[in-house]
């Protein structure tokens, strides 16, 4: 098992579920924070409408109380009753008026704030009155009225004071109100879905929705709580709600406070729910992309795999085999690509093979090396001529496949004996073997080399006369021109088909002199040229002479020197005065 | 005694006493200094019970136009105080005071019988119909007394020389002011009262083609 990090797989694991982890942590953590910011604005919202809805239901309320109120004020019997002094009758008839008008309290107070009558359960507290008034008579409306919050027997009340008038005179007040208890709480929150409870001055809890667990907390929060629109947190029960406070004001005075809560757990549940979903999606998510990022590796490793194996097979010189990637995309190109240069090492491999067998290893390597261009340079080569005596003869008496067999028998023996000295066989000409020495490589002992090689053609000749006479076959024969020259070598031929060879009137001279051979008289199959004596040293020191030829082509004749086998020196000069005639 | 012997004998104790009678300009004025109408002003001898002289006919106080007219009636203990209706509709004059406690039921024209003031004290007037309608009869024991016109002045004529007692009401002013003068012979002297007003309980009358108010 390889480190994770090293395989295609480890890395993309190692890339793709972090970065999908971050994000999805992101959008987790973002979601949440958004819902919560969300929930608490919409608390804040609920809470704000929760308050408006509390004073609109109160003003309604009030207002109801207030007509009503305002018709018995201008009752002629309330009036009479109000001026008189029979309180009883007037205490029954604020009886009625309360069921008339669906009130809870109903209570006659003379014109400084004394009670008169009153019908509901408990008195008012001592300083309603006087509050209610001053706020009456400084309300200069057509139809003076004020409304505010009292306690009767220590229910809290929202009430309505209206004077009773006989002509511009005020000859009494009347005050009406309803409990604002735990049922009204309770239809309040109803209407807008938030908690109430109702605070009263010093802190305690007068009437709400809320369970009396709630009450201490609630209390607690508005003890610190300076600015009543402020939204707070507190923590009821162990979860966590919203607060907002609204003073129940009478005047300036304030005569107990409402609280609106709203559960932040209640409001957060769906989103939290949700919350539980996207984690469940991310891991899923996560889980999955892992998988997929495995498969991709997986399906990228393997022909990549594939490939590699590929490369090394080639690397070690099969370049028959063929990767198999069958895909569209970049991988599937490069498996093509491979495919397509593996078919071509292969071409260039038989290419090279047919090169070797065409040209001799050295052209091969050369051309190889420098590339095959038309052109030439002028050097120093010794060329040399091999020639098989009488072949034209032999031909007739021989099969072609016998005849071809014998020839290529014949060439292959030559062509080894001449390669085992460092030759380069130019060419075939039919039974004609044209040889160089000093190229294409530069050898210093070319012309010793040549007159080596053309000593061990002999040797080979012999070994394989034997062999023929063995096989009941007449002995072959060959002679030998060797020449020194500056020659023109170079790839010669059209674009499309070269030849590395050499020309120039050197390699003429080595031809005529290869035909000289066949003069008798010279008793030599191998016949060199000065210039091939004079640079072969040792070699070329113990030729034999054999005097001067006129050679066509030259218009001086040409010193020749024959090589004997076996004894290089010390043969008889050939006759001067014979001068063959080469043509 | 004969009646125009007594008439007679009226006019010669009143007499002499008119000749060394003084009067008392009373200017009423608001803290800005705008005079103060429907102010009450009366004087009550200090030294000596007033002669209490209660008008033979009764004093009118109209209902037209849906108004009481006058809006304040200064009257002395005694008085007779009519309420005829000139309206079309019928009216329903009341008061609960307690100077007066007095009901008129819906009636068109003259009432049948006036209605007796025999006790010092501010007696407010409504109708049961019209809530904006209110008056005030306001009923002294002195016969010293003038209620203020538009320009704030009332002028109480023929005092007899000597201290009085001067109080000034007005409907929108809570407490009577009070204040000791003395009149000197058969001159004219003027107080100046500055009267702080409430506020104006007159019920407003509802505009015609208004709705109901939501308020």
């Amino acid at each position: 098992m390889r480190l994770p990090l090293r395989t295609f797989r480890g890395q993309l694991l190692l890339v793709f579920v972090p970065v999908l982890a971050l994000a999805q942590l992101t959008t987790w953590y973002l979601v949440g924070r958004f819902n919560e910011h969300e929930a608490r604005h919409q608390i804040d919202v609920s809470l704000q409408q929760a308050a408006h809805s509390f004073r609109r239901v109160v003003a309604d309320r009030n207002a109801h109380l207030r007509t009503g109120a305002r018709s018995a004020a201008r009752d002629h019997q309330i009036r009479q009753l109000v001026s008189g002094d029979d309180p009883a009758t007037l205490a029954s008839a604020l009886q009625s008026l309360r069921g008339t008008t669906d009130s809870s309290v109903v209570v006659i107070l003379d014109p400084a704030g004394k009670v008169v009558a009153s019908a509901g359960r408990g008195a008012p507290e001592p300083t309603l009155a006087p509050r209610l008034i001053t706020l009456a008579e400084a309300d200069d409306s057509p139809r003076p009225s004020a409304a505010g919050y009292g306690n009767f027997g220590g229910v809290l009340h929202s009430v309505v004071l209206v004077p009773v008038q006989a002509g511009s005179e005020v000859i009494a007040w009347l005050l009406i109100g309803f409990r604002i208890d735990r049922e009204f709480a309770s239809d309040l929150k109803r209407l807008t879905g938030s908690d109430l409870l109702f605070i009263g001055e010093n802190g305690d809890a007068l009437a709400g929705t809320l369970p009396d667990s709630a009450h201490a907390p609630i209390a607690a929060a508005l003890r610190t709580t300076r600015a009543h629109s402020a939204l707070r947190q507190i923590t009821i029960n162990g979860g966590a709600s919203l607060a907002a406070f609204r003073p129940l004001l009478t005047g300036k005075d304030q005569i107990a406070t409402l609280a609106l809560v709203y559960s932040l757990d209640e409001k957060l549940a769906p989103s939290r729910l949700a919350g539980r979903y996207l984690a469940l999606v991310t891991v899923g998510a996560l889980v999955v992309a892992a998988a997929i990022a495995l498969a991709f590796a997986r399906s990228l490793a393997r022909p990549i795999e594939r490939l590699a194996a590929h490369t090394e097979r080639i690397g070690a010189g099969d370049y028959e085999t063929r990767v198999a990637v069958d895909r569209a995309d970049e991988l599937g190109r490069l498996a093509g690509a491979m495919n397509a240069m593996s078919a071509g090492l292969a071409e260039r491999d038989r290419v090279r093979d047919l090169l070797d067998k065409n040209v001799s290893p050295e052209v091969a390597a050369r051309l190889l090396r420098d590339g095959a261009t038309l052109g030439g340079e002028e050097r120093e080569v010794t060329v040399l001529f091999a020639d098989l005596r009488g072949f034209t003869t032999l031909s007739e008496r021989l099969t072609p496949p016998e005849l071809l067999a014998l020839l290529n028998r014949y060439l292959d023996r030559m062509s080894g004996a001449i390669e085992a000295h460092g030759g380069v066989i130019d060419k075939f000409i039919g039974d004609a073997i044209m040889a160089l020495f000093g190229a294409p490589v530069t050898q210093g002992d070319a012309p010793a080399r040549a007159i080596a090689a053309a000593l061990a053609m002999e040797t080979a000749l012999a070994a394989l006369n034997a062999e023929l006479a063995a096989e009941g076959r007449p002995p072959l024969a060959i002679g030998v021109g060797i020449n020194t020259a500056r020659v023109v070598a170079g790839n010669m031929g059209s674009s499309r088909r070269l030849n590395y060879s050499v020309i120039g009137d050197g390699v003429n001279v080595a031809a005529r002199l290869q035909a000289l051979t066949r003069v008798a008289d010279y008793r030599t199959n191998i016949i060199l040229s000065a210039a091939t004596r004079a640079a072969a040293g040792p070699a070329g020191a113990a030729s034999r002479p054999l005097g001067t030829v006129a050679v066509k082509g030259r218009s001086e004749p040409v010193e020749i020197f024959a090589v004997d086998a076996g004894n290089v020196t010390g043969n008889n000069p050939p006759s001067q005065t014979d001068t063959p005639f080469l043509s | 005694m004969p009646r125009p012997l007594k008439r007679l004998l009226a006019i010669l104790v009143a007499v002499p006493a008119a000749a060394t009678a003084g009067e008392i300009r009373v200017e009423v004025r608001d803290p800005k200094g705008a005079p103060v109408a429907d102010a009450v002003a009366s004087l009550t001898p200090l030294d000596a019970a007033p002669a209490v002289q209660p008008p033979a006919e009764p004093v009118a106080v109209l209902q037209e136009g849906e108004e009481f007219r006058p809006h304040v009636t200064p009257v002395v203990v005694g008085t007779r105080v009519t309420f005829p209706n000139r309206d079309a509709v019928q009216h329903h004059v009341f008061s609960v005071s307690r100077a007066k406690k007095f009901d008129l039921p819906l009636y068109r024209g003259e009432p049948r019988e006036p209605v007796l003031f025999d006790q010092p004290g501010v007696v407010s007037l409504g109708c049961n119909i019209h809530d904006w309608m209110s008056a005030y009869i306001v009923v002294l024991a002195t016969p010293h007394f003038a209620r203020s016109g538009d320009d704030g002045v009332a002028l109480i004529i023929s005092v007899p020389p000597g201290r009085h007692r001067l109080e000034v009401w007005h409907p929108r002013v809570k407490a009577t002011l009070t204040r000791e003068v003395t009149v000197e012979g058969a001159g004219s002297a003027t107080q100046v009262i500055a009267l702080t007003l409430g506020v104006d309980r007159r019920v407003r009358r509802a505009p015609e083609a208004a709705g109901s108010g939501y308020k």
